[in-house]
């Protein structure tokens, strides 16, 4: 572990965090959301930890926070760090890191778009996959899927005599249908 | 000083450089591009969303729709990043098989490759074989798995059956069959002289920013850069086999495309050897009650090779039976997006789709 230690005091010393080695290969940091894009700058430019290899949020709703993890992965020590931060859940804001990697963009207009995380200066179009949505952010979780389901789609025409299919099926051929697929049925 | 005319071109939704729905919109002058803008959105189902509300196991109906041409390394890096979780051991004979379905994946994943990247060049003859011979492998999933195309067949903790009787036999004679099909799809595509030239030159990936760009996979390998996550980080039981990782210089399609014949051969070197050297015994450290499995929680980041490149899962666990986040990062999300907007200008507007191909562009693994 030698690699992932050398990697871990630099942070540590440079930035006064709180970081662990999970496993071989993986050092995790924890970091105030205002210095994140230093310890970023500092992996990448004086580390070698030159490639982002994947940006995540996780909603942690019961705290209202969100979860952010930065994975940077160097090609010459072979390790990766998981950099996380948290930023209140209400007005969520943090800092565009795409003039750091291009690729952060990317993340970051999903990230807008699914959980409503604002990023200031990101430059790109507004929409990622979800053209025109105005409702709350689908990723977060309490966005109620089966209320929007029932509020924006209806019922096609014609076929509300058959709403469970099995069902139907059932009393014309007079099969039994088994108690484990009784469960999932809609009712 | 005269400015040429700037033409805006829609390429997509549906069009012949990828598997699945993603539109590119293209700013040219004459037939050349000068700006290239990728438009996602038109395959996004909710995958992520929807896993949140599945229990552990439940959630391999959905993974292994990630990426219709190789499902499979999605179900092996979710079931690692949950083996990470729970500290679950693997039993030997399990990792092995897992290491002959990745590569059977990688190898009919190659075959569909074979397909786009000749047919966008004009060279049909190439598919045509290439897919019929794949069905070949596909059989052999046929009978290992029960499915063709999605197996949901590695489960955290190992397989879900072993080896049916006769298939390693099978299997051996069908890698011999693609061996030498193989040298006859090269000399058809690679020996010809309108593929070579389409080839040559065209959506260079700068070595110097590659890394950097998050380039992965083939096209990281066609800039001459040896990162292979079955060798940097390896997984199953790539680091008890020998195996090439070959590397190009030039990172352009041509690069790329003698990347994918030489991996396309170590493949089957790979599901040989393994066939070979499988110890008898347990294939699967069987989970408790899936209805009622909870996973400790932590979280976990695994990667594992695709043909397309490094395919990551990121897996948080609350401790309950189902996965409070599961966040995928296929190869394509950068490879697709970022990177295929920096070399398309300058490039000619016949030459996108093929480039597209050559990236491994995969939509349903952008938005998941």
């Amino acid at each position: 572990m030698e690699k992932e230690n050398k990697i871990l005091e630099a942070i540590k010393v440079a930035f006064n965090v709180e970081g662990h080695i999970a496993r071989e290969k993986r050092v995790m940091i924890t970091a105030n959301k205002d210095i994140v894009s230093s310890i970023l700058l500092f992996c990448k430019n004086q580390q070698g930890y030159i490639h982002l290899n994947h940006m995540s949020v996780v909603d942690r709703i019961e705290d209202g926070k969100f979860e952010l993890n930065y994975i940077i992965w160097s090609p010459t020590e072979k390790v990766t760090i998981m950099l996380k931060t948290f930023i209140d859940r209400e007005n969520a804001e943090m800092e565009n890191i795409d003039s750091i990697w291009d690729q952060a963009n990317t993340y970051e207009r999903e990230m807008r778009e699914m959980y409503g995380i604002q990023f200031p200066g990101l430059i790109g179009r507004q929409d990622f996959a979800l053209e025109d949505w105005d409702e709350m952010p689908p990723m977060r979780r309490d966005f109620d899927t089966h209320a929007y389901a029932e509020k924006t789609f209806y019922q096609r025409p014609g076929r509300e005599d058959a709403k469970d299919v099995r069902e139907e099926l059932t009393k014309q051929s007079g099969e039994v249908i088994p108690d484990f697929a009784k469960k999932y049925s809609r009712e | 000083m005269v400015r040429e005319k700037e033409t805006t071109l829609y390429l997509g939704p549906q069009h012949p450089g990828i598997t699945g729905n993603m539109m590119i919109k293209l700013k040219v002058t004459g037939d050349t591009v000068v700006r290239a803008e990728t438009h996602v959105g038109y395959l996004h189902r909710a995958f992520e969303k929807l896993i949140e509300r599945r229990n552990w196991l439940q959630t391999f109906t959905i993974l292994c729709r990630f990426c219709v041409p190789e499902p499979d390394p999605m179900e092996l890096t979710y079931a690692r990043a949950v083996e990470e979780l729970e500290n679950r051991e693997v039993p030997e004979r399990a990792e092995y098989i897992r290491t002959i379905v990745m590569e059977l994946a990688r190898l009919q994943s190659f075959m569909l490759w074979y397909a786009g990247q000749s047919g966008s060049a004009g060279l049909y003859l190439t598919g045509q074989w290439s897919v019929g011979d794949r069905n070949y492998i596909l059989d052999l999933f046929e009978e290992l798995t029960g499915g063709r195309i999605y197996h949901m067949y590695i489960w955290p903790g190992g397989v879900r059956r072993d080896l049916p009787k006769g298939w390693k036999d099978k299997a051996l004679k069908t890698m011999d069959y693609i061996e030498k099909r193989l040298d006859e799809y090269n000399k058809i595509m690679f020996d010809n002289t309108i593929f070579q030239k389409r080839a040559q030159g065209v959506g260079i990936v700068p070595k110097d920013k590659a890394i950097e760009w998050g380039v992965v996979g083939a096209p990281l390998r066609g800039t001459g850069i040896k990162h292979d996550v079955r060798i940097d980080e390896p997984y199953c039981a790539y680091d008890k086999l020998d195996f090439i990782v070959p590397t190009q210089e030039g990172g352009d399609v041509w690069a790329r495309a003698l990347v994918r014949q030489e991996e396309a051969r170590q493949s089957i070197n790979i599901i040989r050897q393994a066939l070979e050297k499988m110890p008898e015994g347990e294939f699967y450290n069987k989970v408790p009650n899936p209805m009622k499995w909870t996973v400790p929680a932590g979280e976990a980041w695994t990667k594992t090779e695709s043909v397309r490149g490094e395919v990551g899962f990121y897996v948080v666990s609350d401790g309950s039976n189902k996965p409070r986040r599961v966040h995928v990062k296929g190869a394509a999300y950068t490879n697709g997006i970022t990177v295929l907007e920096k070399i398309l200008p300058g490039q000619n507007i016949a030459d996108v789709s093929f480039i597209l191909n050559s990236m491994g562009v995969c939509p349903p693994e952008m938005e998941r």
